[in-house]
C-alpha cells in the first residue's frame, strides 16, 4: 500500500490530478462560502445586468437572466459529482457481475445474459431514458437511475470479453483442477484481472455521465432548472457564440477541469493496482 | 493585417492537410441569383399536410391560392381568382383567372380548385380545420367555382388564403395505393415534388437538410429582374452556424428563431434587420380550472403584477426593432377588435394588490407551477420573470421545464394542464377568428392553443357571433366587445404582440420585410421569394 | 460445416432474436413515452374529428397487440409506415439519412483507430518516459470534454476565426452529384468529379474529427493499458530477456493479444456513434440519422422512432458480429479449437 502511494505521488501528473479533484470537491462542498452570490443558484433574475461579459464582481460574467456565472458553475459541480458518483457506484458492479457470470457460468447462462445485454446496448440510451421518464417522475434521483440503467451493459460487455480470454489461462485452469468453487474463481481469480480495464473505463466514463445527464435535462429528465447543470450551460451557451463566449467557455472549462482531474487520478489508480 | 495573417495561416494549414490541397481552387463561387435562408426542420412541401412556418413559406412560393393578403394594407386581394361574391353568406361564387397554367403546362381550371378542397378535407391535416364549415365546392364552368357552406362563416374568404391549388391531372397520374378510393391522394409523390402554379418549383427536397427551388419561368405574374433564380431553404441550422454563415456572406436571411442577442451582434457587424408582423402574440396562459386561478380576481392580480417592460427588454434586438411590441389587450394590434395604443398595458402593483384582496384564496397557500417548453430557451427567461413577479404578491412559484411532446399531451385534460404555460399563438389567415376561437371557445379546449380551459358563456356567444356576422363594422364591434370581456376575465396575459425579426445579409433587398408601406399584414408572406431582390 | 461459417450463422440467428426483442421493447417504449403524436402532428387547431380520423388510420385506437401485428406485417413488406415528422415514408427517411451518418462514423472511426492505436502503442513502448506522459496528457484532455464541445471548438477555430473549412452540410451548393450510394465521398468518385470529392472531404473533416476526439483518447488509453499488461506476461518477458528487437516484441508478442480487449471497446464505441452523434450532427448541420432520431423522439413520431431504433440496433448488432469475429480470429486459442 505504501509502495502504491509512493508511485502515486512520484508522478507529477497524478499529483496534478489529485489537486484538480481536491479543488473541484472542495469548491463544491464549500460553495456557500466561496461564491459571491449563493442565491443565484436558484431562480433569481436581474434584468438590469444580464448577458454581461466578465467584470467585477461577476468574474465569469452573467447569464441570460443576470445571474452570476461563477456561482452557478461552482454549484453545478455539486450536481455533477453526485451524478457521477451515483452512476459509477452502481453501474460498474452490476455490469461486472453480469459480465463475469456471462463469461464463466456456462453456455446457457452466458447466452441468455449476453442477449439481455445486447438488447439494452442496441437501444439508443436517449430512447431508454425517455421511456423511463414516461413511467417515473422526472427527478434527479430518477434521472440518475435512468443513466445507470443504460450504463451497466457497457461494463457487462467489457468484463465478459476479458473473462472469456482469461478463463483458459493457466491460473484459472489450475484453480479448477484443485477444485476451487465457481464463485471463488470468478471473483478471486478472474475479477482482479478485469479491474484495470474496468477502472480505466470508469474514469473515462465520468465525463460521459456528466454529458449524458445534460442531454437528459434538456429533454426534461434529471436536473431541473433553475438548478445549474454544466452540460446544459454549455449546450445553451453555444447558441450565443462567438459573441457571448463566456456563457460557453467557463462551463466548458469547468467540465474539462473536473473530468481531466478524474482521468489523471484514474490513471494513477490503475498504476497502483498494477503495482500491488 | 489580421485577416491577411489569418488567410496565410489558413493557407498553411490547408496545405498541411494533404488531401485538401487540390481544392484551394475549387472553392465554389457564389452562384448568380441564389437566395439562402433557413427555418426549423422539417420542411413539408405538401401544403395540404404542412402547418408550421417553414411549410407555409414553401406553400406560398410553390403554390398559389385563390386570394392573398393585401401587400401594404389590410384585407385580401384576388390571386388565382378574379373576383368573388356571395348573396346570403352560405354560397360563394368565385371567378377564376383563365390565363394561369401549372408547372406541367396544364391550364388551371375550376376542376383543380374542387380537387384541392376535396384533398384538403379528405386528408384532414394541416390547416384543413379552416374549411370545416365548407360543405362542398363544385365547378359551375371551366373558370367558375361555387363553394357551399354548412353555416354562415364570415372568415371564409380569409381562409381561402390557405387553400393552395393543386394540378389535379398531375396528382392523379401519381396516385399510389392507400386507404381511400383516391389511393393516397398523391401524398407520397407530393412529399418530393410540387404540382402548383407557384413562382418556384422544387428541384430537390430533404426534410432535414434543405429544399432547393428554382424559378418557374412561365409564372403568370412574371418576375422582377433581380428576383432569385434559385432558392435554398435550409433546415435547423444552429444559431452559431447561422451567425458565422451570415458574417461570411454565405447565408442571406436567418429564421425568426435566432436569439435576439445573436441578431443584434449580426446587426452590429453590418447585417440588416428585417421584420414582419406575426399577427399573433406571446401569451401566458392560466389554467382557469385549478385554484387559485379559477378566481378571476386572482388572475387579474397576476396580470397586473406582470412586468411588461422587462419582457420587452428581453426580446429587443436593437433600439428600433424588437421581437415584440407593447400589448394593448388580449387581441393583438393589427387584428379586428384590437384596442389602440392608448390602452397599452403596464405593470401596476397597487391594482394587483387590490384585486388580490378580492380573491377568495390566500396566496401563500398555493404554489403556482410555471411551465416552459424545453425547445424554446427564451421561455426559461420568461418563466423566471413570472416567478419573480408572482412571488412579489406572496404566491409560491415553481418552474418546470418540459419537452414539447409532453406539453402537447398534458394540455388534453384540465387536471394535467400546467397552472401557467407559455404559448405563442398566431393566426393562419389574418382573421381574428382563426386565433381566438381555438383559444377561448369552450368547445375548442384541450389543445396547446387553449391551456386556459376557459368556459364563459358570453365569450362563447361573442365568438359565435363573430363567425357568422358578415358586416365588417359589426364584426369589429363584436371583437372589441370580446376583448373587453376577456380583459375582465384575464384567462391569459398578453406578454407582447409578436413581431417576427430576421437578420439579413446586405446582398439582398426585401421591401416586403423592411418597408412598412410594402409589408403584408400576415406572416410569412414577406417571404414571397419573387419580391426579394438579390444583388450580384 | 467449417467452424467459421457456423460461428457466423449462429451470430446471425442470435442477431435476429435480439432484433425481435428490440422491436417488441421499442414498440412498447414508443407508446409509453408521454405525448400524443397525432395531436402534435396536426397542430393546435385540429378538431377532435381530425385527430380521431388520423388515429384510426394509424391503428392507434387498436389494442397494443393488434398494433404490433399490423406493424410486423408492414415491416415484413419493407414498410415502416409514414413519418408524422417528415410526412414521408420512414423507409425513405432512413435511406436518405443513414448513409450520411454511416459515412461520418466510418471516417471518424478511421481517424479514431488511425490516431489512437499508434498513440497507445507509442505510450506503451515508452512507458514512464516523456512520450508516454505527453500522450497521456493529450489523450486525457481529449476525453475530458464531450464531443459537442470539441465540435464547437473546431467550428469556432477552423470555420470562424480561420475560415478554411466549410461549416455546414455535406457538399457545396455548386456541385450537383447524382445519388448512387448516398455516401458523398463514394458518389463524387463514381461521378468522376475529383473537385467535388475534395469538397465533400473538406466538409466531413471537422465533424468527423469532433466525433473522433473522445474515441482517440479512449482507444489510445486502452491500447496502452492492455499492452502494459501484456508486457508483464511471461512470454513477453522471456522474449525481452532473449534480447529480441523491441519493435518485433511490440508487434508480434504484445500488440496482437492486447488488441482483443481494446477492440471490443473500440467496436462498441464505434457502433454507439450512430445513436450518439446527434449533437455533433446538429452543430455541423449534418443531415444524418442520429439527428433525425432525436427529432422524431421529440415529436413522438411513433413510426419514426421504431424505424430508426431498429436500424440503429441492427447496425449495432452487425458491428458486434464483426468485432466478435475479429476477436475470434485474433485469439489463436479460439481459432484453433480450444475449449468453447
Amino acid at each position: 500500500m505504501k509502495k502504491a502511494f509512493a508511485i502515486l505521488l512520484s508522478n507529477p501528473l497524478s499529483v496534478l490530478g489529485l489537486v484538480l479533484i481536491a479543488f473541484v470537491v472542495l469548491s463544491a462542498v464549500f460553495a456557500d462560502v466561496i461564491t459571491p452570490f449563493p442565491s443565484h443558484r436558484g431562480a433569481v433574475v436581474d434584468f438590469a445586468n444580464f448577458n454581461q461579459p466578465p467584470h467585477w464582481p461577476n468574474i465569469f460574467g452573467t447569464d441570460l437572466v443576470g445571474r452570476d456565472l461563477f456561482t452557478r458553475i461552482i454549484y453545478a459541480y455539486r450536481v455533477s459529482l453526485l451524478m457521477g458518483l451515483f452512476v459509477l457506484l452502481i453501474a460498474p458492479p452490476v455490469g461486472t457481475v453480469i459480465g463475469l457470470m456471462a463469461g464463466y457460468m456456462g453456455p446457457k447462462t452466458g447466452y441468455a445474459l449476453n442477449r439481455l445485454t445486447d438488447v439494452f446496448l442496441s437501444v439508443p440510451p436517449l430512447v431508454l431514458a425517455m421511456a423511463i421518464m414516461g413511467v417515473l417522475k422526472p427527478t434527479l434521483t430518477n434521472g440518475m437511475l435512468a443513466i445507470t440503467v443504460m450504463w451497466w451493459p457497457w461494463y457487462a460487455r467489457l468484463v465478459y470479453n476479458i473473462t472469456r480470454a482469461e478463463r483458459v489461462e493457466g491460473y484459472v485452469l489450475a484453480a479448477e483442477v484443485i477444485g476451487a468453487s465457481k464463485w471463488h474463481i470468478m471473483f478471486r481469480e478472474i475479477l482482479p484481472n478485469c479491474l484495470p480495464a474496468v477502472i480505466t473505463k470508469m474514469t473515462l466514463d465520468f465525463g460521459f455521465v456528466i454529458l449524458m445527464a445534460s442531454s437528459l435535462s434538456f429533454l426534461g429528465l434529471g436536473v431541473q432548472p433553475p438548478t445549474p447543470d454544466l452540460g446544459s450551460m454549455v449546450a445553451e451557451g453555444a447558441k450565443y457564440l462567438p459573441d457571448s463566449w463566456w456563457l460557453t467557455v467557463f462551463p466548458g472549462l469547468a467540465i474539462l477541469i473536473a473530468v481531466f482531474g478524474f482521468n489523471l487520478l484514474g490513471d494513477a489508480l490503475r498504476d497502483m493496482l498494477e503495482a500491488e | 493585417m489580421a485577416p491577411e495573417f489569418s488567410k496565410r495561416l489558413g493557407a498553411a494549414l490547408l496545405a498541411a492537410t494533404c488531401l485538401t490541397t487540390t481544392l484551394a481552387a475549387a472553392q465554389p463561387a457564389l452562384a448568380h441569383g441564389v437566395l439562402r435562408l433557413d427555418e426549423s426542420a422539417p420542411g413539408d412541401i405538401d401544403p395540404a399536410t404542412g402547418n408550421d412556418n417553414a411549410d407555409t413559406i414553401l406553400s406560398i412560393n410553390l403554390y398559389d391560392a385563390l386570394v392573398a393578403p393585401k401587400q401594404g394594407g389590410t384585407g385580401y386581394v384576388p390571386l388565382l381568382a378574379r373576383s368573388w361574391s356571395t348573396e346570403d353568406g352560405l354560397t360563394y361564387t368565385v371567378d377564376l383567372r383563365d390565363d394561369v397554367t401549372f408547372l406541367s403546362g396544364n391550364p388551371m381550371t375550376a376542376e383543380d380548385v374542387v380537387f384541392s378542397l376535396d384533398r384538403m378535407k379528405a386528408l384532414g391535416q394541416g390547416v384543413s380545420y379552416l374549411f370545416d364549415k365548407v360543405e362542398s365546392a363544385k365547378a359551375v364552368d371551366a373558370h367558375t367555382v361555387q363553394f357551399t357552406l354548412s353555416s354562415k362563416f364570415a372568415p371564409f374568404v380569409a381562409a381561402l388564403v390557405r387553400l393552395p391549388i393543386f394540378d389535379k391531372k398531375t396528382v392523379m397520374d401519381h396516385l399510389e395505393p392507400g386507404d381511400t378510393q383516391m389511393g393516397d391522394w398523391g401524398t407520397k409523390w407530393l412529399s418530393q415534388h410540387s404540382a402548383g402554379t407557384g413562382a418556384y418549383s422544387v428541384v430537390s427536397h430533404n426534410p432535414q437538410e434543405e429544399t432547393v427551388m428554382q424559378r418557374n419561368p412561365d409564372y403568370f405574374l412574371g418576375f422582377d429582374e433581380a428576383a432569385p433564380d434559385t432558392v435554398r431553404l435550409r433546415y435547423s441550422l444552429e444559431p452559431a452556424t447561422v451567425r458565422t454563415l451570415i458574417a461570411q456572406g454565405e447565408h442571406d436571411i436567418s429564421s425568426q428563431w435566432l436569439p435576439p442577442e445573436v441578431m443584434s451582434a449580426l446587426a452590429k457587424g453590418g447585417a440588416q434587420l428585417l421584420s414582419e408582423p406575426a399577427a399573433g402574440a406571446f401569451y401566458i396562459k392560466f389554467n382557469t380550472r385549478k385554484p387559485p386561478l379559477d378566481d378571476a380576481n386572482c388572475r387579474l392580480a397576476l396580470a397586473n403584477a406582470f412586468d411588461y417592460a422587462s419582457a420587452l427588454k428581453l426580446v429587443a434586438v436593437s433600439k428600433d426593432i424588437s421581437q415584440g411590441t407593447a400589448p394593448t389587450g388580449l387581441i393583438p394590434k393589427g387584428l379586428m377588435g384590437a384596442d389602440d395604443e392608448s390602452h397599452t398595458l403596464k405593470q401596476d402593483m397597487a391594482k394587483a394588490k387590490e384585486y388580490l384582496s378580492q380573491c377568495k384564496y390566500t396566496p401563500s397557500d398555493y404554489t403556482l407551477d410555471i411551465s416552459w417548453i424545453g425547445e424554446v430557451p427564451l421561455e426559461e427567461r420568461f418563466a423566471l420573470l413570472l416567478q419573480a413577479n408572482f412571488t412579489q404578491l406572496g404566491f409560491k412559484a415553481e418552474i418546470r421545464k418540459m419537452p414539447w411532446a409532453l406539453f402537447a399531451s398534458q394540455v388534453t385534460s384540465p387536471e394535467t394542464t400546467p397552472m401557467i404555460s407559455q404559448v405563442l399563438n398566431t393566426t393562419a389567415t389574418g382573421d381574428p377568428d382563426a386565433l381566438l376561437y381555438n383559444m377561448y371557445h369552450s368547445s375548442a379546449a384541450g389543445t396547446w392553443a387553449s391551456p386556459e380551459w376557459l368556459k364563459d358563456d358570453q365569450v362563447d356567444s361573442l365568438l359565435d357571433e363573430g363567425r357568422t356576422e358578415t358586416d365588417p363594422e359589426k364584426r369589429d364591434a363584436i371583437y372589441h366587445q370580446l376583448n373587453d370581456r376577456l380583459m375582465a376575465l384575464a384567462p391569459s396575459i398578453n406578454m407582447y404582440d409578436a413581431q417576427e425579426v430576421f437578420a439579413g445579409s446586405t446582398r439582398i433587398s426585401a421591401p416586403a420585410l423592411s418597408d412598412p408601406e410594402k409589408k403584408f399584414p400576415l406572416s410569412p408572406f414577406g417571404f414571397t421569394f419573387r419580391l426579394i431582390d438579390v444583388k450580384d | 460445416m467449417p467452424p467459421a461459417l457456423r460461428a457466423v450463422l449462429g451470430k446471425l440467428i442470435t442477431t435476429l432474436i435480439v432484433l425481435f426483442g428490440v422491436s417488441i421493447l421499442i414498440f412498447c417504449i414508443a407508446r409509453i413515452i408521454p405525448g400524443d403524436p397525432v395531436r402534435i402532428a396536426l397542430g393546435p387547431n385540429a378538431s377532435q374529428d381530425m385527430v380521431d380520423a388520423l388515429r384510426a388510420q394509424m391503428h392507434l385506437d387498436a389494442p397494443l397487440v393488434t398494433q404490433y401485428v399490423y406493424f410486423l406485417r408492414d415491416v415484413l413488406h419493407g414498410d415502416f409506415g409514414m413519418s408524422l415528422y417528415s410526412k414521408r415514408p420512414v423507409i425513405a427517411d432512413i435511406a436518405q439519412f443513414l448513409p450520411a451518418t454511416l459515412e461520418l462514423m466510418i471516417v471518424a472511426g478511421i481517424i479514431m483507430v488511425g490516431v489512437g492505436l499508434p498513440m497507445g502503442i507509442l505510450a506503451a513502448r515508452t512507458r514512464d518516459r516523456w512520450p508516454d506522459h505527453l500522450v497521456r496528457v493529450i489523450t486525457l484532455l481529449g476525453v475530458s470534454a464531450p464531443g459537442f464541445v470539441w465540435a464547437v471548438v473546431l467550428m469556432l477555430i477552423f470555420a470562424y476565426f480561420v475560415p478554411i473549412f466549410p461549416i455546414a452540410g455535406r457538399i457545396s451548393n455548386s456541385f450537383q452529384i447524382p445519388q448512387v450510394t448516398g455516401f458523398m465521398l463514394v458518389d463524387t468518385l463514381l461521378a468522376g468529379n475529383l473537385a467535388a470529392f475534395a469538397d465533400a472531404f473538406r466538409h466531413i473533416i471537422l465533424p468527423a474529427c469532433a466525433l473522433a476526439v473522445t474515441g482517440i483518447g479512449q482507444s489510445a488509453r486502452l491500447t496502452r493499458a492492455n499492452m502494459v499488461e501484456t508486457y508483464r506476461k511471461p512470454y513477453a518477458e522471456m522474449a525481452q530477456s532473449y534480447g529480441f528487437p523491441a519493435g518485433r516484441i511490440a508487434r508480434r508478442y504484445v500488440f496482437k493479444p492486447s488488441l482483443i480487449p481494446s477492440l471490443t471497446v473500440i467496436g462498441l464505441d464505434f457502433a454507439s456513434m450512430l445513436g450518439g452523434a446527434f449533437l455533433v450532427e446538429s452543430v455541423f448541420a449534418w443531415p444524418g440519422l442520429s439527428r433525425y432520431g432525436v427529432n422524431v423522439i421529440l415529436v413522438k413520431d411513433l413510426n419514426g422512432i421504431v424505424g430508426t431504433v431498429l436500424v440503429i440496433a441492427a447496425t449495432f448488432l452487425i458491428m458486434n458480429i464483426i468485432v466478435d469475429l475479429l476477436v475470434w480470429w485474433l485469439n489463436p486459442r479460439f481459432r484453433l479449437g480450444g475449449r468453447s
